[in-house]
């Protein structure tokens, strides 16, 4: 199992998609911050959005600020490249069945390629993170933040409150893995579609298409309760750590609701798998 | 006699309504070298990729080594396959491929045969260039590197010349000879008729999915037992080739004669045309593989049957 996962490391790693990919989430944070920091004057006049808003007082919620903004497409599409791509890589190369005319077990070949897409999701969003970090603190320091009336809105009529430098760490790193496991719905969706077929191109299309299904009917307060259970109801509930000084229990129906897509679409796509004909 | 290598029993394969494979069955004994002929759509790949695990029979049994084949069966570590096209991760060198692939099996590349292997490929520095640039040729080569790797007891090739050049076919077939030298087993599938006839010792013939014939070489081509023969002395020989007991009957055509055998071997109508003192010229059967398998197809194929039901 540990031969598999180095394996698809390497492939991983040494692949120019990789490198853009890099580069992109170095890039473009970086162009974030140096926005926040050159509009600051234009946000604090207009009221801005509340974490960018609150991240030109400290360096500490500039990544906040840039996760809310990239892990609702973005990152997304990275991730779901990765996930569409696990086993439909494989098999749009034709590699695939030399793979598995090996003494190599499917189940465990397929939870290597879920692990190392999934590991690299998670690399992502730290490096969103990291990179925020450096350019926010850079920046802006690393004070505490008081957050005003305006943006504690959702705490349901606090007035206001102060987050010290101690209490943004914590929040932010429990922010980051909250965005990265956000995407454990789609890795498990990613997944399986990738075991559908053999165009690594057609699986991380409908990976990518039932996300963004999911936020366009997700904005559809009709549709009432339902959208309790689409993958992306509760991706951006943890903002509320900053903008609301509240540990929001949505964050916990978020990651129940994660976990579910995990073992309803994990488990198919290790039974199609191991079933399937392997025809590429 | 030994358990056989590669046993197919009572094989079927359908996608819906088609059938790909129809009660095949095929056995390969040690040593070796199985030529499966069949034309486009015969269920040549079909079958290969049943035996190596990608597909699952839709009734039969396959076994390799006397072990039922499931995929990832540890036996597949005795078997060197290629099915269909060479095929690799394009943004890796040729080299890293190997290596990987290797390893992805739990081996540690100091324990495959990585010199003979690159010596088989022949690629040089080209070994270590990304795999997007080669040739199908050199991806062909790279394919056989990659499958020697493990010493394999059997080889699965599946139109193993495919892409490569006349030079290229003579060196992988020259190469079959030397690993069945050394004890390789070899099922083969191809339909370079001239390839199989001068690489295989056995040959099973297959169409619509059902097997036809299979047997020898000599077997298959011998079926009509007609002899092309060319001497110094025509007329002598004529003489004394129709008076030998295993000939059945003599006719001229051209500056030879066409001789057909009852039951007697080529070598025994060279060693009496010899023995009487002639100069032998020219031996050939007047069937090559290729007329012995078209009479087959043309006049053996198997009936139309239909096909079982099974269960989902």
């Amino acid at each position: 199992m540990i031969a598999l996962v180095r394996t698809e490391f390497v492939k991983a790693f040494l692949r120019l998609r990789t490198l853009v990919i890099s580069l992109l989430l170095i890039g473009l944070p970086t162009l974030i911050v140096v926005a926040i920091k050159t509009r600051g004057d234009r946000h604090e006049r207009d009221g801005g959005e509340g974490l960018f808003r609150l991240a030109q007082q400290s360096g500490l919620l500039v990544p906040a600020a840039v996760l809310s903004v990239m892990s609702g497409f973005l990152l997304v599409v990275i991730a779901g490249t990765f996930a569409g791509d696990s086993v439909a890589g494989d098999a749009s190369w034709g590699n695939l069945r030399y793979l598995l005319m090996r003494p190599v077990r499917r189940g465990r070949l397929l939870v290597a390629k879920a692990f190392v897409a999934g590991t690299m999701i998670w690399a992502c969003t730290l490096l969103v993170t990291l990179v925020a970090l450096i350019g926010g603190v850079a920046l802006f320091g690393s004070h505490p933040v008081t957050v005003p009336a305006s943006v504690s809105f959702t705490s349901g009529g606090i007035s206001g409150f102060q987050l010290g430098t101690g209490a943004l760490v914590v929040r932010l790193v429990i922010g980051a893995g909250y965005v990265a496991f956000g995407f454990t719905a789609l890795l498990a969706l990613g997944t399986f579609f990738s075991t559908l077929t053999d165009t690594a191109a057609g699986a991380i299309g409908a990976t990518i298409g039932v996300y963004i299904v999911s936020q366009i009917l997700d904005a559809i307060s009709q549709l009432g309760q339902i959208r309790y259970v689409f993958p992306t109801h509760y991706l951006s509930s943890w903002t509320s750590m900053f903008t609301g000084n509240t540990y929001s229990q949505d964050m916990v129906a978020g990651i129940i609701v994660q976990l579910a897509y995990l073992a309803v679409f994990g488990t198919a796509a290790v039974v199609w798998f191991r079933r399937k004909d392997i025809r590429s | 006699m030994s358990d056989p290598i590669v046993a197919v029993e009572g094989l079927w394969k359908r996608f819906g309504d088609v059938s790909a494979v129809e009660d095949f069955s095929l056995t390969v004994e040690r040593g070796q070298v199985c030529g499966l002929l069949g034309p486009n759509g015969a269920g040549k790949t079909t079958t290969l990729r049943v035996l190596m695990g990608l597909e699952r029979p839709s009734r039969g049994v396959t076994r390799l080594f006397d072990t039922p084949v499931v995929p990832g069966s540890p036996v597949f570590a005795r078997v060197g396959a290629m099915v269909e096209q060479a095929a690799f991760v394009p943004h890796l060198s040729g080299m890293r491929n190997l290596r990987l692939w290797w390893e992805a099996g739990g081996g540690r590349l100091q324990d495959a045969d990585v010199d003979g292997a690159l010596t088989v490929a022949g690629l040089g520095d080209a070994v270590h260039r990304k795999v997007r640039t080669y040739s199908q040729g050199m991806k062909q080569r790279l394919g056989f590197a990659r499958l020697l790797l493990g010493r394999p007891e059997l080889l699965v090739l599946d139109e193993p010349t495919n892409g490569l050049d006349p030079g290229e076919i003579r060196e992988i077939r020259e190469l079959i000879g030397r690993l069945t030298e050394h004890g390789a087993t070899v099922l083969l599938s191809s339909h370079h008729l001239s390839e199989v006839e001068q690489t295989c010792s056995h040959v099973v013939v297959m169409d619509k999915g059902r097997l036809v014939t299979d047997g020898t070489v000599a077997e298959l081509i011998g079926t009509t037992g007609s002899v092309y023969l060319e001497v110094d002395d025509r007329d002598r020989a004529h003489a004394l080739v129709a008076a030998l007991p295993s000939v059945a009957a003599v006719h001229v055509q051209g500056d030879g004669l066409v001789v057909e055998l009852r039951d007697g071997q080529r070598s025994d109508l060279a060693a009496a045309v010899v023995g009487a003192g002639l100069r032998l010229e020219t031996i050939m059967p007047t069937q090559r593989l290729e007329d012995a398998f078209l009479n087959l197809l043309d006049h053996g194929a198997p009936a139309e049957t239909k096909a079982p039901e099974v269960a989902p």
